[in-house]
């Protein structure tokens, strides 16, 4: 790898790997307390219906 | 070396190293689906258009990190060297498996609207200024139009239009889809489970990927031995250069300098391939070329001329021996300049 291409290689890891373990942890952090299940509550599929 | 145009240059250990991956990649969906469906909370059920979203989710996103990882540890050992030769047909494999994972997610989730399906990723969810019910299947969507783009243009057709930089630039982008989907998963499966499993999983290939490029981009940037002779670089003692490989040596100026021992022949070129800039010294020697350990360009030692009907040309260097230790002059000779290989054995 050139030279020129292995400083912005570094470059881009120096920069992108803060930000993505600080939206890692700003995530985690941030979950909400009532898990949000995927499929539907039984009375509201009687209600619909 | 593409010299004719050819669809895939197959060959046996190509082919062996596909089957390998194609078998691994069904045994891992097999597994997912039917010990997900094993460990499923009791009253709970999840359709099977559910569980290969989540499969071929997690496959995708297990299979970038490998291959992000791919070329720091080749780098370290040369047991990863044949990953990197492969390493073209993982990213293609993978973008398709991403592929499916995005279809099943718009034909599910997005599907059963008037509105039209991709527009419905946009808009459906418009909660951009929420962290935690952040639309991330948008993010999700970049990174696989970013993945495309790169799976579409890794032909070498596209190396000899765009030209290597241009190539190496747009390939690049793999660290912004990669970012892309951390952020994709952290905003979205994490966010629904709260299960600690995928918190560790994302974790650990976060801290793996990053630490890895992070430590060999520091050790890369570091010129390797400042020992001069005369303004001769030092390289190593005789013995401890391994045949058929190479010792690298950075100089503070300049192209990094692959420096290649062959039987009793001590020879060095520039660490650059005309290809793609691939890091020659981390190939071998192969019936009697350097082989360049991305996608197998060759070169022959004595001149840095790839052998007919091949065209392509890098600079060659003059390398003594003295006292049993290699040295490197850092000044390149024109590339395809004949240079004569060092002698072992002969009186320096």
């Amino acid at each position: 790898m050139k030279r020129a291409h292995r400083r912005i290689h570094f470059a881009i890891w120096a920069v992108l790997g803060p930000v993505i373990f600080w939206v890692l942890v700003l995530a985690v952090l941030n979950r909400p307390d009532a898990p949000v299940n995927e499929t539907l509550p039984s009375l509201l599929i009687e209600e619909a219906s | 070396m593409s010299h004719d145009y050819k669809s895939v240059q197959w060959t046996p250990f190509k082919k062996r190293f596909d089957l390998w991956m194609l078998a691994g990649i069904a045994l891992y969906l097999v597994l997912f689906i039917v010990i997900g469906q094993m460990y499923q909370p009791p009253g709970e059920s999840i359709h099977p258009v559910q569980a290969m979203i989540r499969a071929t989710g997690t496959l995708a996103f297990l299979l970038l990190t490998f291959i992000l990882c791919i070329g720091p540890l080749a780098r370290m050992t040369n047991r990863f060297k044949p990953f990197l030769y492969n390493r073209r047909h993982l990213g293609v494999t993978t973008f398709f498996i991403a592929l499916i994972h995005a279809a099943l997610v718009i034909m599910w989730y997005h599907g059963f609207s008037e509105t039209n399906p991709l527009v419905s990723i946009f808009i459906s969810n418009p909660r951009y200024e929420s962290l935690s019910g952040f639309p991330f299947e948008v993010l999700g969507f970049v990174a696989l139009i970013v993945m495309f783009l790169m799976a579409a243009t890794s032909h070498d057709f596209w190396n000899a239009n765009l030209g290597p930089g241009l190539w190496k630039a747009l390939h690049m982008g793999v660290y912004f889809a990669y970012a892309l989907l951390v952020i994709h998963i952290a905003l979205g499966a994490i966010q629904f489970n709260k299960s600690p499993i995928y918190v560790a999983l994302l974790a650990a290939s976060t801290i793996t990927v990053v630490g890895l490029h992070v430590l060999t981009g520091i050790a890369a940037m570091r010129p390797s031995d400042r020992t001069a002779r005369e303004g001769w670089l030092k390289v190593a003692a005789i013995d401890e250069m391994e045949d058929a490989r190479a010792k690298i040596v950075r100089p503070l100026k300049g192209e990094a300098i692959a420096v290649f021992r062959d039987g009793d022949k001590i020879s060095a070129v520039s660490n650059v391939c005309r290809h793609q800039g691939g890091p020659l010294g981390e190939g071998k020697i192969v019936d009697g070329c350097i082989t360049c350990p991305w996608h197998g360009f060759q070169y022959r030692m004595e001149d840095g001329q790839s052998p007919p009907p091949f065209t392509e040309k890098i600079a060659t260097y003059a390398t003594q021996i003295v006292k049993g230790v290699v040295y490197v002059n850092p000044e390149p000779n024109a590339p395809g300049t004949p240079q004569t290989p060092s002698q072992i054995g002969a009186t320096a």
